[in-house]
C-alpha cells in the first residue's frame, strides 16, 4: 500500500530563503509519527508543506489516500493562533469542523449535530460543551480543537505542539487521549512538538529536525544519546526506565 | 415644538435620513462584529478615510468621475492592496493601516485646498456627517449595498465566522481563507464607500466599533451578539437624530452620542457582578 505522506527530497523554504533542504521520508496509512525539534528548526513548514500551504522549492510532497483521494485532514493548530474575541461555545467550536461537509450556503443538520455530539464525547467534553470556549482551560481548550478535527472524519490527524504550556496532568491527559484516538480507529497521526519526551513514549517512528539534520527512523534508533548530542550539539543520554524512554540532557547532570 | 412634533417632522421632512442611517446603522453594526473580532478595528478608521480622500479626489478638475464611484472605486483598490500588504511580513500590520491612513487625511487635505470654495464647503459638510440631505439616487445605492452585503454574509455566515476565527485550520479544510477575506473586506469597503458618502465617516467608523463592543458587553452567545448589535445598530440613529432636533446639533455626532452612551450603560451592567454575562 502506497504511502499517506511522501517527501521526495524535498527542500522548503519561503521565497529565497531555504529552511530545509532535500528531505525525504514517508509515513504509512495508520501510523502514528513525530516530528520533534527545537522552536524554529522547520517542524511547521514540513506541517505547511503536508497541509498544503506551502509547495516545495524543489523535490516533490505528496499527500493522498491509498486509493487516491485527497485526504481529509483533522488539523489541531496550536491554542494560541485562535482567535478568542467572540465567545463561541466548545460545541460551536466543533460545528466548524463539519462546515465542509456541510457545504455552501447549506445550514448544519441532524447528522451534523450527531456527529458533534459523538466528537465532544469522544474527548470527554460532554459536562464543558455550552461553556465558551474562550473560558476553558488548556487542556479543555485542546481536547476542543481535537473534537473539531475529529468531526470532520479524517484520514489524518496533525497536532501541532499539543501540550504547549500544559501542566504534567493535562499533558499526560491529552497525549494518552491522542494515543487512544489512534488505537481505536487506526488514524494515522502526526505528533509535532519540541519536547523530546513527549512524542518519544508515544509514537511508532519520529524525525527529528535541527538545522540542517533531518534525521528519521524508529523512536528506538533516532533517539540515541549520540545521535542526540550529535543533533543539539551538547551532552544527551537516552535512558529506558520501566519501559519509558526518558532523555537527559547537560552530561548526565540530572538536569531534564 | 413637542416630541411628536418632531417625529412627525423626521418623518415627513427628512425621511431619506432617517432610513438611510438606520439602514447604515444596522449594515455597519453588523459588519463591525466581525472587524471587532477580526482586531481590525483601525481597518475600519483606515477606509472611512480612505472613502473620504476617494470622494475628495471626485471634486478636482482632472478627476471627472461621479463623487460615489470616485469614493468607491478608491476605496475598492485600497482594499485590494492593503489586503496584499498586511499578508506580508516585512511591514507591521499596524504600520500598513497607518501609512493609508495618514496619506488619506493628507490628500484629503491637500484636495481641499485645490478645490473651489463652493466645493470645500460641499466637502466639509460631508466630512461633518450632515446626514440631512441625503439624495435619492445614494439612497438607492445603499439600499442595493445593503441588501447585497447582508444576503452574502447571511448565505455565507459559517464560512466568514470559521474564516475570521481560526484561518488557518479552516484553509487546511480547503476553505481559501484568503479568498474569504478578501470577499468580506471588498464587501466592507463597498458599503463603507456609500455610507461614507450618504452619512459621514464619523457615523460610519462609530457603528463599525460602538454596537457591537456595547452588544459583546450585554451577552456571551454569538449569534445574539450580532442580534443585537443589528438592534443597537437600528435604532441609535432613531433616537440621535430626535436628540440633534431637540438640542439643535448635527445629526451624526448625535446618533454616535446616542451609541456611546449606550454602551457606557451596557459596560455599568456588566460590571454589576450579578448581572455579568454568562
Amino acid at each position: 500500500m502506497p504511502p499517506l505522506i511522501t517527501f521526495t527530497n524535498a527542500t522548503l523554504g519561503y521565497g529565497n530563503h531555504v529552511i530545509l533542504r532535500g528531505i525525504t521520508f514517508a509515513v504509512e496509512a495508520g501510523e502514528y509519527f513525530g516530528l520533534v525539534g527545537p522552536n524554529g528548526a522547520g517542524k511547521t513548514t514540513i506541517v505547511r508543506a503536508i497541509l498544503g500551504s506551502l509547495r516545495p522549492l524543489s523535490g516533490s510532497v505528496k499527500v493522498a489516500r491509498p486509493d487516491g483521494l485527497p485526504v481529509r485532514f483533522g488539523y489541531v493548530p496550536q491554542r494560541d493562533t485562535v482567535d478568542y474575541v467572540l465567545p463561541y461555545t466548545a460545541r460551536e467550536v466543533v460545528m466548524m469542523g463539519r462546515y465542509r461537509h456541510i457545504g455552501l450556503i447549506r445550514r448544519p443538520g441532524a447528522a451534523d449535530r450527531e456527529a458533534v455530539s459523538r466528537s465532544i464525547a469522544h474527548v470527554g467534553m460532554e459536562a464543558m460543551a455550552d461553556r465558551p470556549f474562550k473560558d476553558l482551560s488548556g487542556g479543555q481548550k485542546q481536547r476542543t480543537l481535537i473534537a473539531r478535527a475529529l468531526a470532520c472524519d479524517p484520514d489524518l490527524l496533525v497536532l501541532d505542539e499539543p501540550t504547549n504550556g500544559m501542566d504534567l496532568a493535562s499533558r499526560i491527559a491529552i497525549l494518552d487521549l491522542v494515543r487512544e484516538l489512534h488505537r481505536e480507529g487506526s488514524l494515522t497521526v502526526l505528533l509535532v512538538s519540541h519536547l523530546l519526551d513527549d512524542v518519544a513514549n508515544h509514537v511508532h517512528r519520529l524525525a527529528v529536525v535541527e538545522r540542517e539534520v533531518f534525521s528519521v527512523g524508529p523512536v528506538d534508533e533516532v533517539l540515541t544519546g549520540e545521535n542526540l548530542s550529535a543533533i543539539y550539539n551538547m551532552p544527551v543520554e537516552v535512558q529506558r526506565v520501566h519501559g519509558r524512554t526518558i532523555i537527559i540532557t547537560g552530561g548526565g547532570n540530572g538536569s531534564r | 415644538m413637542g416630541a411628536a412634533d418632531i417625529i412627525r417632522t423626521i418623518v415627513q421632512e427628512f425621511p431619506l435620513a432617517l432610513y438611510g442611517s438606520i439602514l447604515v446603522g444596522i449594515v455597519c453594526a453588523f459588519l463591525g462584529v466581525y472587524i471587532v473580532a477580526r482586531r481590525v478595528v483601525f481597518l475600519g478608521a483606515v477606509l472611512t478615510q480612505v472613502s473620504v480622500m476617494g470622494l475628495a479626489l471626485t471634486f478636482l478638475p482632472f478627476f471627472p468621475v461621479p463623487h460615489t464611484v470616485g469614493s468607491l472605486g478608491i476605496t475598492l483598490v485600497t482594499v485590494v492592496i492593503i489586503s496584499r500588504l498586511l499578508t506580508g511580513k516585512k511591514i507591521p500590520r499596524d504600520g500598513v493601516l497607518g501609512v493609508v491612513f495618514i496619506t488619506s487625511i493628507a490628500s484629503r487635505i491637500l484636495i481641499l485646498q485645490k478645490a473651489q470654495r463652493v466645493e470645500v464647503a460641499e466637502i466639509e459638510n460631508l466630512l461633518r456627517g450632515d446626514i440631512l440631505f441625503v439624495t435619492p439616487e445614494l439612497f438607492v445605492l445603499m439600499v442595493v449595498a445593503f441588501v447585497v452585503a447582508m444576503v452574502l454574509h447571511l448565505l455565507f455566515f459559517k464560512e466568514f465566522t470559521y474564516t475570521s476565527f481560526d484561518p488557518e485550520t479552516a484553509q487546511t479544510q480547503g476553505f481559501n481563507a484568503a479568498g474569504w477575506d478578501l470577499a468580506f473586506y471588498l464587501i466592507a469597503a463597498v458599503v463603507i464607500a456609500f455610507a461614507t458618502h450618504m452619512v459621514g465617516d464619523l457615523f460610519v467608523f462609530g457603528f463599525l466599533v460602538v454596537p457591537p463592543v456595547t452588544a459583546m458587553l450585554l451577552t456571551r452567545n454569538v449569534k445574539a451578539i450580532f442580534i443585537l448589535s443589528v438592534v443597537i445598530g437600528a435604532l441609535a440613529p432613531i433616537a440621535g437624530l430626535f436628540l440633534a432636533f431637540v438640542i439643535d446639533v448635527p445629526a451624526s455626532p448625535a446618533i454616535v452620542a446616542v451609541a456611546t452612551v449606550v454602551m457606557g450603560g451596557a459596560w455599568l451592567w456588566s460590571v454589576i457582578p450579578s448581572r455579568r454575562p454568562r
